[in-house]
């Protein structure tokens, strides 16, 4: 089976994603002529210039030479760039080689911060891994800051004099190194947007509210790079996470918007409940997800159930019965993960953080929060608008079109809590029931004796 | 002649990917194929063309590391 998975890989991979020669870096187009290449902060999903950041000029900069994770992996998807020499830093003027970077690193230290040059991404790219920071919550990290600046939140007198405009490359990588030596405005910016909303809010006088809808984080995790305004279950992929906005758990942008798999809240919220679960699984297994469901077998479309890519879960499920002599099928490793995920929900609530208000998301990432934003996509919104059969666009200013799609899409937000959480077993508040614990056999008593301290005694 | 997916496909002048897909038959919705090297996605399918003896993957894009 072992073989048959590699011969499978080695056939369909050059022909589905190219992963082994160009990485994940042919995702940035995709995602820009989907509208979901984050731009300027998430205001919007697509720009002119992105194909500058895109695999054709990644193809160039990549060196062809092997840089997987671990010598022998047949995808071996991560590539890097040889002789690279940087512009600012402490190896400003020396060759170095940049492991990167990924389409997140492009889409965050890119896009989203309207920089359109494959040499600044590469740059923060090699300045993060030097420092040890992640750059995807840099990369949005930054681009809120650049907001705040271009919003008039901030200035230059709080910024140390940095011009924040997006699209300042330098200004960019000065605050990377700033962070990284807890120096300056990056000292502010390094504690991540939860954090600087506050500092913002008491320090500079700015507004709660604004700050609020476009400091793209939740449980206190930056956003990842992918725009969901139009993907309600990826909203919930993102808002519904555990471990705060990441796709480790749920990835269901193209599920949802472009292929239409999943209409009802009902089938949101076991899309919602199913991936996640499986997607745990490989992260108690130590395994990689991209051998499931990145490349996949030619006839799977035709099977029922085509975005779970059954077959290859039943081969996941062999190799557990073969490796650890325990008999497993597809379901077994739902319910390992169910354990699991459960569990560490209920040690969010310990640690004051399992309820439903926790699990709350910016309204960037469900809609338009400015008049401009509305605008640049009118067509689309008016037409959400009239769908909803309760609001007449007609004769209607764009701030009164601007208030109804908010609290339509905050409702639609509300509902599909409310779907997922009777799905995973949470109905009281988002946290887990006594009979959903013993179900999964963490029935503990530290455990129940906590749901009970929290009002759950059924 | 066109190569999709292992079979051969007659090419005509000005054909798209989008009289492509339909003369397939292939209820899948696609979000991408690949002509060659270059990806398409699904918003520009109706007006980029298929050039003759291109070799075409249907992408069919569940997936998201």
């Amino acid at each position: 089976m072992a073989k048959l998975h590699s011969r499978e890989i080695v056939e369909l991979e050059p022909k589905q994603n190219e992963m082994a020669r160009i990485g994940t870096t042919h995702l940035v187009t995709i995602m820009n002529d989907h509208d979901c290449l984050p731009t300027h902060n998430f205001r919007y999903g697509s720009h002119p210039e992105a194909p500058n950041l895109g695999q054709e000029v990644y193809r160039r900069l990549f060196d062809p030479g092997f840089d997987g994770c671990w010598m022998g992996c047949t995808v071996a998807c991560s590539h890097g760039i040889k002789d690279f020499v940087p512009l600012t830093g402490p190896y400003k003027g020396k060759k170095v080689f940049v492991d990167g970077p990924e389409y997140e690193t492009i889409a965050g230290c890119g896009s989203n911060l309207g920089i359109f040059d494959p040499h600044t991404v590469a740059e923060m790219n090699f300045y993060c891994d030097a420092y040890g920071l992640d750059t995807i919550a840099v990369g949005t990290g930054i681009a809120f800051v650049m907001e705040c600046f271009e919003m008039g939140l901030i200035d230059q007198t709080h910024t140390g004099g940095l011009d924040l405009h997006f699209g300042n490359r330098d200004a960019a990588l000065e605050i990377v190194h700033q962070m990284a030596a807890g120096e300056g405005f990056g000292q502010i910016v390094g504690q991540g947007i939860r954090k600087m909303k506050a500092i913002f809010a008491k320090d500079f006088g700015a507004d709660t509210t604004i700050l609020q809808d476009i400091g793209m984080e939740a449980k206190g995790l930056e956003f990842s790079e992918y725009m969901t305004k139009e993907s309600l279950a990826q909203q919930g992929g993102y808002g519904l996470a555990l471990k705060g906005p990441q796709h480790d758990e749920a990835w269901l942008i193209f599920l949802d918007m472009v292929h239409n798999f999943m209409p009802t809240f009902e089938q949101k919220a076991e899309a919602l409940h199913w991936f996640p679960m499986f997607r745990t699984w490989f992260g108690l297994c130590g395994l990689c997800k991209l051998p499931w469901n990145d490349i996949i077998p030619e006839d799977n479309k035709d099977t029922p159930e085509p975005a779970k890519v059954m077959k290859h879960v039943e081969w996941y499920a062999d190799y557990f019965s073969s490796i650890t002599g325990i008999e497993a099928g597809p379901e077994d490793l739902i319910k390992m993960s169910e354990g699991v995920y459960n569990f560490q929900r209920i040690f969010n609530l310990r640690m004051g953080f399992g309820r439903r208000q926790h699990d709350d998301i910016p309204y960037r990432a469900m809609g338009p929060v400015t008049e401009t934003e509305y605008e640049s996509r009118a067509e689309r919104y008016d037409k959400q608008l009239t769908e909803t059969n309760t609001f007449d666009i007609e004769g209607k200013s764009t701030a009164e079109k601007l208030a109804a799609l908010r609290k339509h899409h905050e409702e639609q937000y509300d509902k599909l809590k409310d779907a997922v959480y009777k799905r995973r077993g949470w109905p009281t508040d988002g946290i887990p029931t006594l009979k959903t614990v013993k179900r999964l056999g963490i029935d503990f008593d530290d455990v129940v004796e906590l749901l009970k301290t929290n009002g759950v005694h059924s | 002649m066109i190569q999709v997916a292992g079979k051969q496909i007659a090419w005509r002048e000005g054909m798209t990917v989008s009289d492509l897909l339909e003369e397939l038959k292939d209820p899948h919705p696609y979000a991408v194929v690949r002509i060659n090297q270059q990806y398409v996605t699904r918003p520009n399918f109706a007006h980029t063309y298929v050039p003759d003896d291109a070799e075409v993957y249907l992408i069919p894009m569940v997936a998201g590391g």
